[in-house]
């Protein structure tokens, strides 16, 4: 569906991207994960067309060159800035991409209706872009690339500064989208975000591609051990059945009727406690996530705060 | 085609949600055409009148017929004052220029080429400009009042007893004196024989009066000072048009909207037509707005309405090329429209389009053939005024359209070059 092959671009010195490989099966979310200044910008910039890779192939649906226009009829592309025209109202701005993507008559004014109400502007589409708020803007930016309904959705950074409401509504209508069956690539260098909509996720710092998969996949590989702790019931000796479950796992402590111990597997480990009959009180599980991934991958935070 | 339009439609409704862009592209205009129409149409010959200071401490009859010479022209105006006066009216700046009569100016008079003419002038330097041109009338009225003189056999037979009388009072060289007298003698006998008015007809191909030949068309000239500064008021409208969707074109770029432009199924073509298809529209509409205001409110005569909407057309497409070259000059609306309205100065400058041509220095009036302001209002006068034909309008018209195909193709090659980037 899309294919991006040791794709390679430079800025003057700067390597912006360093020879990618990926693949992105029809119908699922792809994640780019990384931080300020990775290239994913410009990866959706070449992938939509606007930029020329210095070296390696891409193709969508079948087609190598994006700026082609049967491949821009299919395809959406999200900018990580506001491209709007402030001056006009929401209402114009609409209907002039839609125009400008070949809709007219009954379609247009169906599709422009469908995306105010994806971006929750119904009420105001009458007012101008400059009035709007940060996330209102956003979520015009977010209708203004799904007017041609497009199969192919690359979406750069579409929940910076909007508020934990639009967040929402931005991801209702992409897994919405998920299930028609659009394929989309979504940029983001927020780990909840991608472990939320992405089917595979690639982890991306400096222009490379550090580490891709699912999400469990990733965190079983690269996120480290989960942290568990358990108040034993009864008050029997447990520590040999509990040892033989755990296969002798090194890092068992048992104090006090409290258990503790770190795992990779915590849901299989957890799964042969309750087999063996060890009954809990009380547990708390500290788990792994991308962010661990990130930070194990290449020893620095995803963002700074 | 269609989409082309709607690009345009989208740039016009941007622009009239700037009232500042409404101002500049069509409020600007009016408000020339009708201030600078007023202000000339008091005065219809033309500029208005210099002043020149005269002190006459002559006093001769020679002295005050060359004054009365000098008030005679239409474009000047002679005020006496005093040496002191003039003087201190020079260097304050009130007066451009004095002109000092000396005691013994209207005896010089007839040796005007000997060089000892009695006669000084003080300028402003500031106005360099327009003491040259009063030197010019200046001498035009000596040689005038010499060349009544030389007319007139009274005078000169009267000049012919005093230098006799000067020769014989001169003692010491006798023997040129004798030879002088000689000489004077013969000069009156053959005098004498001259018929007055084979003297007169002689002399009369040296008269300095030059008389107008008429130029214009039918029109007799621009019979209406706004039929001089409407069309500067439409050159003016078209140069804040362009310069305005120059820096908008730049807007697209810097705001993200041409990156957006660009994602849509439609070629960059598509985008640059757009956009200069708006400029286009936007400029005809000043034109027309100011051409039905030009006609229906002040009676504006327009020669030919046809040949008057073929400048304007040409006019246009010459401005939507300069404005994609404009706009690949820079990658900011502040370094385009700084860029934008340098060029169009100068364009307006050495095109005549603020200062006549005529107060440049020489070596800029080849340039001025360079700028399609000049050929602009060339061409518009050629529809108002000047009275042109199809076949005389199609030098103007084809030189605007030259620079303009010019400045788009280049522009065109600067943004694939430097700006293919959203
Ligand atoms: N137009 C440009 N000119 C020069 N360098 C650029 C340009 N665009 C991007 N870069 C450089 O390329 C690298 C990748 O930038 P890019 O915008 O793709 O990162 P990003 O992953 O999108 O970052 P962010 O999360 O901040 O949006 C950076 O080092 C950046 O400085
Ligand atoms: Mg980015």
């Amino acid at each position: 569906m899309i294919s991006v092959q040791n794709v390679y671009k430079q800025y003057g010195r700067t390597v912006a991207l360093d020879g990618l490989s990926f693949e992105v099966e029809k119908g699922t979310t792809f994640g780019l994960l990384g931080p300020n200044g990775a290239g994913k910008t410009t990866l959706i910039g070449c992938l939509g067309g606007l930029l020329v890779p210095d070296r390696g192939t891409l193709s969508i649906q079948g087609r190598s060159d994006p700026s082609q226009i049967e491949v821009r009829r299919c395809l959406g592309v999200v900018p990580q800035f506001i491209a709007l025209y402030e001056e006009l109202t929401a209402l114009q701005n609409l209907r002039l991409f839609a125009r400008l993507h070949g809709l007219g008559g009954k379609a247009l004014v169906q599709r422009v209706e469908a995306c105010l109400e994806i971006a929750l502007l119904t009420e105001r589409a009458k007012d101008r872009v400059s009035e709007f708020s940060g996330g209102m803007k956003r979520r015009l930016n977010l209708a203004c690339s799904l007017l041609h309904d497009p199969m192919v959705l690359l979406l750069d950074e579409p929940t910076v500064g909007v508020d934990p409401q639009s967040r929402n509504l931005i991801f209702e209508s992409i897994e919405r989208m998920k299930q028609e069956g659009k394929t989309l690539i979504y940029t983001t260098h927020y780990m909840e975000e991608a472990q939320r909509l992405c089917d595979h996720v690639a982890i991306m710092d400096a222009g490379k591609i550090l580490a891709d998969g699912t999400v469990p996949e990733l965190i079983e590989q690269h996120g480290g051990s989960a942290r568990i702790e358990a108040r034993l019931h009864g008050d029997e000796d447990l520590i040999g059945p509990i040892s033989r479950c755990l296969e002798n796992n090194p890092t068992i402590h048992i104090e006090d009727r409290l258990l503790g111990f770190e795992t990779r597997r915590p849901m299989a480990d957890l799964t042969a406690l309750y087999q063996a009959g060890i009954q809990l009180d009380s547990l708390t599980m500290e788990s792994t996530n991308l962010e661990d991934v990130f930070l194990n991958l290449t020893g620095k935070k995803l963002r700074d705060s | 085609m269609k989409r082309i339009f709607h690009l345009a439609m989208k740039d016009i409704a941007v622009l009239m949600a700037d009232k500042g862009n409404l101002f500049w592209v069509f409020g600007f205009p009016i408000v020339y055409a009708l201030f600078f129409g007023a202000i000339f149409s008091g005065s219809q010959e033309g500029p208005s009148s210099m002043t020149l200071g005269i002190v006459d401490e002559d006093g001769s009859a020679l002295s005050r017929q060359f004054v009365e010479e000098l008030d005679s022209r239409e474009t000047l105006e002679v005020v006496s004052f005093s040496r002191e006066e003039a003087l201190a009216r020079v260097r304050k700046g009130t007066l451009s220029s004095a002109l000092f009569l000396k005691p013994g100016f209207g005896d010089g008079l007839g040796g005007l080429f000997s060089g000892d003419r009695n006669i000084e002038m003080a300028s402003d330097p500031a106005r360099a400009m327009e003491s040259g041109f009063l030197q010019g009338l200046i001498v035009q009225s000596l040689f005038e009042v010499v060349y009544k003189q030389f007319t007139d056999m009274d005078t000169i037979r009267s000049n012919l007893d005093l230098w006799r009388e000067e020769i014989r009072n001169d003692v010491g060289s006798t023997l040129n004196t004798t030879i002088f007298l000689g000489f004077v003698d013969a000069l009156q006998l053959m005098l004498e024989d001259v018929e007055l008015d084979s003297a007169d007809s002689a002399l009369s191909g040296f008269n300095l009066s030059i008389p107008t030949v008429e130029v214009a068309g039918e029109n007799k000239g621009p019979e209406n000072s706004f039929q001089i500064t409407f069309p500067q008021a439409m050159l003016w409208g078209i140069l804040g048009c362009a310069a305005t969707f120059a820096v908008s074109l730049v807007r697209e770029r810097t705001v993200g909207t041409m990156l957006r432009l660009r994602i849509c199924p439609i070629s960059q073509a598509h985008i640059l037509a757009g956009k200069g298809f708006a400029c286009f529209i936007t400029c005809l509409f000043v034109i027309v707005m100011l051409f039905l205001g030009g006609k229906f409110f002040f009676h504006v005569p327009i020669n030919s309405v046809p040949l008057f909407f073929l400048a304007a057309v040409s006019i246009t497409l010459c401005f939507v090329g300069i404005m994609m070259m404009v706009s690949t000059l820079g990658r900011t609306e502040q370094s385009v429209g700084g860029a934008g309205w340098a060029i169009m100065m100068v364009m307006s400058m050495i095109g005549g389009g603020m200062v006549p041509l005529v107060f440049m220095p020489e070596w800029l009036h080849p340039f001025s053939y360079a700028s399609p302001v000049r050929w602009g209002i060339y061409a518009l006068e050629g529809g108002i005024w000047r009275g042109f034909g199809f076949a005389e309008m199609l030098m103007p018209c084809g030189i605007l359209l030259a620079i303009g195909a010019v400045c788009f193709v280049f522009g065109l090659w600067l943004m694939k070059r430097f700006h293919s980037v959203g």
